[in-house]
């Protein structure tokens, strides 16, 4: 002690202020006490769902005064940090979690046992919850057979295009069965008055970059990039057939498509400029665009995508959300009865349409009549109606933690496969079509080599899932 | 009161008390990491609870990675563009600048250097929306000017050139200001008795400003190429990620891909580990040769 005053004493006295205050802070900090938030903590990444269950969740609170919900809003990469921080490293997290499917598929690249969302499947089914829900909703949120989030949406997709100019053109476009039947009707418009090179308008909003639209349009043919099993099915002759044609309608003499990507200045003058005249368009695009795009109200119709063949499927999906309770919420029943509040009240799904044209994927609230309300954006087409009456047919879609990388590597398969048609001069799906199989047997081969690798996902889980889904 | 003879009137303790701050803190934010990252190079995870030991696979499968060889090689070009296109420019501009008959030096100086003072995010941001195409000011403005096709593909199919040229547009004038402080500093005299000697401009410049401002321009070479090899942050922003094709991928961004967004960090900490090699053999490299040519 009297060694340790000395030491003191020939410090200089500046130098015993910074300790002194360096001590003091020290315990202050120590003995501060942490304020303790009461109640449940909901994380999500939407302005507008935020928007739309802040009158449902002030509902809740006046009733749950005890446990009132909180809503923190976060940015899509900062939820999925911490979220996935909090579930890797078994922190605290929230109490649920509003969530896309990428991020869902991240949560679920470890093993069964320590995915960090609660197993939901045992009380979804008890519940009969998915019996009022399509069934394709549940797809993004399945991991080896075990649901983990209650779906939000559907997300349908069809067709949105310029009636004013192709309508005023004499064409019915509404006459279109096939992708095919499509481009031949449209052909006349993409005429280059000004000789510049570069017809005056394209056809169609799609460009290579644009993974989503690429899987709707594999998904939409048949194709898939993962089989029920979550086994890649990249490499298939219908794959390869869907690329070359998709790859044929980016570039060579049938090019008809032009990438304005959504969400960005330059896109969004494209498609005002009239630059095209169709987008592949899922139910939350279209209440994106009455927000963005308002010089478009009235110019835009709805219909029901062109299949690939005859008699095929006339609709895809893009997008999703679901809800999901993490095994770290201290009260499990509580996030769920919050989680079931906000998700099967039908004032929710009411809202949910008119402020964002999002139909909702429960089966009985369809029969409310403001689907069928004619929306003047829409030039009075009952869009809500329109988008219904193709959910029955949804695509099932994977939750594999490999999709994103099959996504990437089916877009680098068809860049390379442009290059080849480029180098080659000839655009034709019979000339394409053997390479794109090249192509996607070795997109199969890099997406195995990375499945391979993680070993979680070869093994079993340890416990059985229903015993700890009941336990919770 | 010696150190000689070891009287003192500390206490031998004295001195660990004095360095345990920094010990700690280097211990626990450099030491410990390092060991873990190593420790994690021969693991699969998931989170530091879930690990399985792997042996050398992650390192196997890494030099049959193809994606990694594609972001070793997108980065080495940039890296070579950046030591033979960028800092030839830095210090011609460097040397235009330091002339004393040039007028208005100081305004060009800051015009040159002030890109620099951009945060690189706002870079990124504004070269995306100057290489788009259609509306983009270079196929717009080269469009006006030459005919130049405004469908250019800046971003999906010259990716790499256009990383180039906006890390030139942003990079130049910092590089500039280090050639203009060596510059400044080369001997006055010896450049007057070289040309009162006869030798033209190009001579003067190889044998005898080259040489004066060689310690500078190794270090500019060392210090462009680690920044090189450790780009992210401009192709990150421009490109969304690696860019069509991984067109844009580059070493540490495939790091974060794979340690953050696959959360395999046991991968993500051997590729970090390679990195580290290969910055360190580059750094010793550029210290055997700058020796040589000082000797």
């Amino acid at each position: 002690m009297t060694t340790l005053i000395q030491v003191c004493k020939n410090l200089s006295l500046g130098t015993r202020v910074l300790l002194a205050l360096a001590v003091f802070s020290s315990i202050g900090i120590v003995l501060w006490p942490a304020s303790k938030q009461e109640g449940m903590d909901l994380w999500m990444f939407t302005r507008l769902h935020e928007r739309l269950y802040i009158p449902l969740i002030a509902e809740w609170n006046t009733e749950h005064a005890k446990s009132p919900v909180h809503i923190s809003l976060l940015s899509v990469p900062a939820l999925e940090r911490r979220l996935l921080s909090a579930f890797l490293s078994g922190t605290p997290a929230a109490d649920l979690a509003e969530i896309i499917r990428e991020t869902a598929a991240k949560t679920f690249s470890g093993p069964l046992d320590d995915i960090g969302f609660v197993d939901l499947t045992d009380r979804i089914h008890d519940e009969g919850i998915d019996k009022q829900i399509v069934e394709a909703s549940f797809s993004p949120w399945t991991s080896r057979g075990r649901i983990f989030g209650l779906p939000h949406d559907v997300h349908p997709v069809a067709l949105a295009y310029r009636a004013d100019i192709i309508e005023a053109a004499g064409i019915d476009i509404t006459k279109a069965r096939t992708w095919s039947e499509f481009f031949h009707l449209l052909a006349p418009l993409m005429a280059d008055t000004n000789r510049d090179g570069i017809p005056d308008r394209f056809i169609l909003n799609y460009g290579i970059g644009n993974v989503d639209v690429t899987e709707a349009l594999i998904l939409q043919a048949g194709g898939s990039f993962f089989d029920p099993d979550d086994h890649p099915v990249i490499y298939t002759p219908l794959n390869a057939r869907v690329i070359s044609e998709l790859v044929s309608w980016t570039e060579g003499p049938a090019r008809a498509a032009v990438d304005a990507p959504e969400f960005s200045a330059s896109g969004n003058k494209l498609k005002l400029d009239g630059f095209v005249l169709c987008s592949i368009m899922p139910d939350w695009l279209s209440g994106v665009w009455k927000n963005d795009l308002r010089g478009l109200s009235g110019k835009i119709k709805l219909m029901p995508l062109p299949a690939w063949d005859e008699g095929g499927l006339r609709t895809s999906v893009i997008g999703g959300t679901m809800i999901g309770v993490p095994k770290a919420a201290p009260n499990f029943e509580a996030s769920w009865a919050v989680a079931k509040y906000l998700y099967l009240s039908p004032d929710n799904a009411a809202r949910l349409f008119q402020e964002a044209g999002i139909i909702t994927p429960i089966r009985a609230f369809w029969k409310n009549p403001m689907y069928d309300k004619p929306d003047p954006f829409f030039c009075g087409q009952p869009i809500g109606r329109t988008y219904i009456n193709l959910c029955d047919r949804l695509p099932r879609r994977s939750a594999s933690p490999f999709n994103f990388l099959a996504k990437q590597r089916m877009t680098d398969a068809m860049l390379t496969l442009r290059q080849y048609a480029r180098e080659t001069g000839d655009y034709s799906l019979a000339h394409l079509e053997p390479k794109a199989s090249e192509l996607l047997a070795q997109a199969q081969a890099s997406v195995e080599r990375q499945i391979k690798k993680n070993v979680f996902l070869r093994e079993p889980a340890t416990k059985p899932q229903k015993e700890e889904s009941q336990t919770r | 009161m010696s150190l000689e003879t070891g009287s003192t009137s500390h206490p031998r303790w004295a001195p660990y008390v004095f360095l345990a701050p920094f010990l700690i803190l280097f211990g626990v934010f450099t030491i410990y990491p390092l060991i873990q990252a190593v420790i994690l190079a021969f693991q699969q995870t998931y989170g530091p609870n879930t690990t399985r030991f792997i042996g050398l696979d992650n390192f196997r499968y890494l030099f049959s990675d193809p994606l990694f060889w594609k972001a070793l090689r997108n980065t080495a070009v940039y890296s070579c563009a950046s030591v033979f296109i960028q800092l030839p420019f830095s210090l011609a501009l460097a040397l235009w600048l330091n002339h004393p008959k040039v007028k208005g030096r100081a305004i060009f100086r800051l015009i040159f250097f002030s890109p620099s003072l951009f945060g690189i995010v706002f870079v990124a941001m504004l070269f995306s929306l100057i290489f788009e195409k259609y509306t983009g000011l270079l196929n717009v403005g080269l469009h006006n000017l030459f005919g130049f096709s405004l469908e250019f593909p800046w971003l999906e199919e010259y990716t790499l050139t256009a990383l180039i040229l906006a890390s030139l547009w942003m990079s130049i004038g910092f590089n500039m200001i280090y050639f203009l402080a060596a510059l400044q500093g080369v001997s006055v005299e010896l450049l007057e008795a070289a040309r009162i000697d006869g030798a033209n401009a190009w001579h003067r410049f190889f044998h005898v400003t080259l040489p004066q401002i060689q310690p500078v321009a190794a270090f500019v070479v060392l210090l462009s190429l680690i920044g090189s090899f450790q780009l992210f942050e401009l192709p990150w922003i421009l490109l969304g990620g690696g860019g069509p094709d991984n067109k844009g991928l580059t070493i540490v961004m495939y790091l974060y891909q794979t340690g953050f967004e696959t959360g395999d960090l046991g991968y993500a900490s051997a590729i970090g580990w390679i990195l580290a090699l290969i910055l360190i053999t580059m750094a010793v490299c550029q210290r055997t040769i700058s020796k040589r040519f000082e000797s």
